[in-house]
């Protein structure tokens, strides 16, 4: 792994307008700070080595060392990336305006009262944009329950907790963030406070953010001015995005939306987040349910015990179902690594790369059938 | 004892702003009025604290131009008035200087500009000269101590004269270098002051004043600049030293006369070269100088900055041509003086040299040597930088931290103060622009109405207290007026700290020590309908909450005055409010998580990095306690502990 400094970030990431906002280089020293759900650099650092380069996953992003330190076994080229399981499942006895099954704030919830976690990071919402925070309680966590499309600077909160103490964190992350975790456990600075900074990783889906400011903008200016409490984006082929407030309902098409995606996300491979404990996202067609991917053993003893705890309900998801999110996965990962390619990204032998896999995997990745 | 007890015929050491002001009090002043500029202040200091021996009126007024007024109206009433300011208080006072040179004055009034060659307290290199020239008033250059002081209370007399305002053109290495000064008798106050107005429209004595009719108190101007010339060729201020037909004649004014008088010593040139001061030098005493220029081989003119009077002799060489023959003038136009800068001794010396094409004497090698190891290794090498415990650290830390959190391309537009230096690192390069008093809240206003051409960046002013009076509040008004967005910045350290706590509209005692009634900057503002808000800009968390806020919910002007007194302000100049310490075993140093935030960035001088230990330490006879560094530290290794609390 490749670990540069604070120059080499501001000038691979934020500079080429990279960033996502995850916040993986916040709060670990006074130069890195998100404000409004953007992370700027305060003051130039000029560390050779820092932590920041370290983590942040839009650079030197060595898929199979990550892989390695999450799955014990480089990255395999695995359309949904290393797992056990796929399944369908559901929240039981646990009501809140969920995404879809609530899932994710069923396992959150399962986490915390177990002891499986001491706090768990939800993304909330506050003045309209997404409000990443720590909630000990169930009630907490299913305050931030339902997606907030804009990227969240989440591993901020996370790197927050950590150096006030809190251990044995439960992290609600997208692709990026997750992988950004993952980095931040191999700890390759060797720094004690970071040895185990989230003892549980809940993957969401994702194919894209869109930039949290604009997107607080476009939502006030379609509902006169309000934050919208509720958004959903449909499957396709429905293009449009869904702004709920008070009642009030709009669609704006997705080719108004789609401006606002970072370029970050564009050259970003994960869609299910390969590097979480489980992953979870929406399934086409069942409103009510997740799909479920449980990955490392972490997960699978999360999700048993929900299940046993009567938290949790599962199913089998029907092979065609299955094999769609497969292509949809294999499809955003290609995309993404053309990109990264055709920019020189992708294992650059001189000079620094977004992405790093072993080449034969990222030909076979390159030259996948859609 | 002020400078008005000192008795007369008793030499002593004065400041050439001391002098000036012992000259006016010789005159007879009743009024003084300036603004603070470095290096003019002292002279309105001097009179302020001798105002009570001598019975006379001192202000330190809002701008040069109200300044310039105030001393105008003590002439209408027939005292005598002196009006002070740096160069570039000139433009800033030139609209009524235009008018008051048409209109004339009645009591002796002189205004003393004092120039800043080099630009050592500057943001300009301004000339004021060519603004004597420019409306048609006689200017004079004083050329050593004495000459400060006899030239000023010479220049009164001839204001009566001629009743026509007069320059005393003053530069920093006679305002602010001291020499002997015999000091003469002081008349005694008066008491007889009137404005007459009821007399003949154009009677310049008892009319009203104006400059108006135009053609007829133009003509009448140009006049009395006829008389000066008369009055100048006998001046007992110009004098001439050196041969009758030198092979070079130099003419030199104001400090260069010291320079050039050392130079011809250094070069062994006394024989060939003659040196002639002129201290009159607009306008120019033809005849004299005509004189000079016939018996001499060629000329070289030395004057700081631009080339005044070189011009001015070359139109008169050129004029007499057929009298005097061709005579090479040599001096800023042709290279033979630098153009920018101060002049010295050396640089003098370089000049006569390249005109007599002779050598000069080479300076010892070692002398050299020696004199810069010294320089370098024995003088501190110092940053421009705030000091410790300065307002305006704080101040910048958080503004240039809110912006860049702000992530939007926010920007300051600075102005003149202490602050300015904030578009350097010690002030986190905060400020973009910088020109004139009050230019910052004038381009902020305009910048702040480009939204619909695209412009979507915050814009931001600020100012200091004193500056916010002085020509920032116009601009102010015209942001509030015409609905733009900006957030302006008003650094209220109490003071016009810059150049040493002279009083200002927003404080309670003038000048004089009276007190007075304060202007409330916050009511101001207020009244005018903008949002404000008012922090302790060592509250670092407050200020930029409340600066966010300001950036981003309101639309509109806002003013966030930050409110804090100057670290060098009598009320907390050597009083800590903190013990400070840091905690060795906390301090991360060049370690990921700080990399040195206190010393490499933060830098206040109180603070230190000690390279062997690989930590930061306070300098505890530096720090001034304030406990900001405290604040900004990311481990939490800068502690402060209240002083009062640790002496129970
Ligand atoms: C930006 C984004 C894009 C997504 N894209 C897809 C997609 O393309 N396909 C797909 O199947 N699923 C996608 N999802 C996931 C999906 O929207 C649901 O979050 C997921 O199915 C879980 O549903 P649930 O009912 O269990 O959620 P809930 O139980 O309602 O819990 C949702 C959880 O998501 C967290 N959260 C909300 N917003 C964010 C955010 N911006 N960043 C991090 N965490 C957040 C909350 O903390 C909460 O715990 C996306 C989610 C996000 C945030
Ligand atoms: S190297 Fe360390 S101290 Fe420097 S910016 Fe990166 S995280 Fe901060
Ligand atoms: S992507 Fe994350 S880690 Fe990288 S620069 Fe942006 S906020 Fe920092
Ligand atoms: S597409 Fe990738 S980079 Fe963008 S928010 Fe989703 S996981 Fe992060
Ligand atoms: S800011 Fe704090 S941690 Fe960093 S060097 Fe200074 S004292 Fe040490
Ligand atoms: S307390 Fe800190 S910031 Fe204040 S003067 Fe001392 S060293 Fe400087």
């Amino acid at each position: 792994m490749q670990i540069l400094g604070p120059t080499q970030l501001y000038e691979d990431v934020i500079a080429k307008g990279l960033c996502t906002g995850c916040g993986a280089c916040v709060g670990l020293c006074p130069y890195f700070v998100t404000h409004r759900a953007k992370t700027s650099m305060l003051f130039p650092c000029d560390r050779e080595q820092g932590r920041c380069f370290a983590f942040c996953p839009r650079v030197e992003l060595d898929l199979d060392e990550v892989s390695r330190f999450v799955h014990g076994a480089p990255y395999s080229g695995e359309p949904l990336g290393t797992h056990r399981q796929v399944l369908l499942a559901q929240a039981k006895g646990l009501s809140g305006s969920f995404q879809a099954g609530g899932t994710v704030s069923a396992l959150l919830c399962h986490a915390l009262q177990t002891g499986a976690a001491g706090a768990a990071v939800v993304t909330g919402q506050k003045d309209g944009l997404p409000d990443p925070r720590v909630a000990t309680t169930a009630e907490e966590v299913l305050s931030a329950s339902g997606s907030k499309y804009g990227a969240a600077p989440v591993l901020a909160t996370v790197n927050k907790a950590i150096a006030s103490g809190t251990r044995d964190l439960a992290v609600a992350a997208t692709p990026c963030q997750a992988a950004a975790l993952a980095q931040m456990g191999m700890n390759p600075l060797g720094r004690e406070d970071f040895m185990a900074p989230a003892s549980l990783v809940i993957g969401l889906f994702c194919t894209w953010a869109i930039d949290a400011r604009s997107l607080a903008a476009l939502a006030a200016e379609h509902l006169s001015g309000k934050a919208a409490t509720r958004m959903d984006l449909p499957p396709p082929p429905s293009e449009i995005l869904v702004l709920e407030t008070g009642g009030r309902r709009v669609e704006v098409p997705l080719s108004e939306v789609r401006k606002l995606v970072p370029a970050g996300c564009l050259c970003c491979p994960d869609m299910t987040a390969e590097f979480a404990d489980v992953s979870v996202g929406v399934v086409e067609g069942e409103p009510g349910w997740n799909t479920l991917i449980v990955r490392t053993q972490k997960g699978a003893d999360l999700v048993e015990s929900a299940i046993a705890a009567g938290k949790l309900e599962t199913r089998e998801p029907e092979a065609e179902a299955a094999a769609h999110l497969s292509r949809a996965a294999a499809g955003k990962r290609r995309r993404a690594f053309a990109r990264a390619r055709e920019q020189g990204l992708l294992n650059t032998a001189e000079g620094r790369a977004s992405l790093r896999v072993d080449e034969q995997v990222a030909e076979k990745i390159l030259t996948e059938e859609s | 004892m002020s400078i008005a007890k000192h008795p007369a015929g008793e030499r002593r050491l004065y400041m050439g702003n001391e002098a000036i002001a012992r000259g006016a009090l010789e005159a007879g002043v009743s009024v003084a009025a300036g603004y603070p500029g470095t290096p003019s202040s002292e002279i309105i200091e001097t009179l302020a604290k001798a105002a009570k021996d001598a019975d006379i009126y001192v202000e330190w007024s809002t701008n040069e131009k109200v300044a310039m007024e105030v001393a105008a109206a003590a002439s209408f009433a027939g005292l005598r008035s002196l009006c002070i300011m740096k160069q570039n208080g000139v433009n800033v006072a030139s609209d009524f200087l235009l008018h008051l040179a048409g209109s004339g004055t009645r009591g002796g009034m002189v205004l003393v500009p004092c120039d800043d060659p080099g630009a050592l307290s500057s943001v300009n290199e301004g000339e004021s000269r060519h603004f004597a020239k420019m409306v048609e008033v006689p200017l004079l250059e004083p050329a050593d101590f004495q000459e400060a002081k006899d030239l000023t209370k010479w220049a009164f007399t001839l204001s009566e004269e001629l009743r026509s305002l007069v320059f005393v053109r003053s530069v920093t290495r006679l305002s602010h270098a001291s020499g002997t000064v015999v000091p003469g008798e002081i008349p005694a106050p008066r008491r007889d002051a009137k404005f007459t107005y009821n007399g003949f429209i154009l009677d310049p004595m008892e009319g009203p004043v104006m400059s108006a009719p135009v053609t007829f108190k133009h003509g009448q101007q140009q006049e009395k600049l006829k008389r000066a010339e008369e009055i100048f060729e006998d001046s007992p201020f110009n004098t001439y030293a050196g041969p009758d037909n030198p092979e070079l004649l130099v003419i030199a004014t104001s400090a260069c006369w010291l320079y050039a008088r050392e130079a011809l010593r250094m070069l062994n040139a006394e024989g060939k070269a003659g040196l002639l001061k002129l201290a009159t030098t607009w306008p120019l005493p033809r005849k004299l100088v005509k004189k000079h220029l016939a018996a001499a081989g060629k000329v070289l003119v030395l004057e700081e900055v631009l080339p005044f009077t070189e011009e001015n002799v070359k139109v008169l060489a050129q004029e007499a041509a057929d009298e005097i023959g061709h005579k090479p003038i040599l001096g800023k136009r042709d290279g033979h003086v630098p153009m920018t800068g101060e002049l010295n001794p050396d640089l003098a010396a370089d000049a006569v040299a390249k005109a007599l094409g002779a050598q000069v004497p080479e300076v010892d090698p070692d002398y050299k040597t020696k004199a810069g190891q010294y320089a370098f290794f024995g003088a501190p090498n110092r940053d421009l930088t705030f000091c410790p415990g300065c307002p305006h650290r704080a101040s910048f830390w958080s503004i240039h931290n809110t912006l860049a959190a702000d992530g939007r391309e926010g920007f300051v537009c600075g102005d003149i103060g202490c602050y300015s230096m904030a578009v350097l690192p010690s002030g986190f390069s905060t400020l973009k622009t910088l020109h004139s008093m009050g230019s910052g809240t004038g381009l902020a206003s305009g910048f702040g109405k480009l939204g619909p051409f695209g412009l979507n960046q915050p814009v931001m002013s600020v100012c200091g207290d004193s500056t916010f009076f002085h020509a920032a509040l116009p601009a102010l008004v015209n942001a509030v007026h015409h609905q733009s967005d900006i957030t302006m910045a008003v650094l209220d350290n109490s003071g016009t700290g810059m150049t040493g706590f002279q009083s200002h509209p927003g404080l309670p005692t003038d000048a004089l020590g009276n007190e007075v009634p304060a202007i409330d900057i916050e009511a101001v503002c207020r009244s005018l309908g903008a949002e404000v808000r008012v922090t302790d800009p060592f509250d670092l968390e407050k200020t930029q909450q409340t600066l966010h806020e300001l950036l981003e919910t309101k639309k509109g002007v806002k003013v966030l005055i930050l409110r804090q007194a100057c670290a060098l302000s009598p009320q907390r100049k050597g009083k800590k409010d903190f013990d400070m310490e840091v905690d060795a075993a906390l301090c991360r140093g060049e370690d990921c998580g700080c990399n040195r935030l206190c010393t490499r960035i933060f830098r206040c001088p109180g603070l230190v990095w000690d390279a062997t230990a690989g930590r930061a330490r306070i300098d505890e006879v530096i720090c001034a306690g304030c406990g900001v560094c405290a604040s900004i530290c990311p481990a939490g290794a800068i502690i402060k502990k209240p002083v009062s609390a640790q002496a129970a």
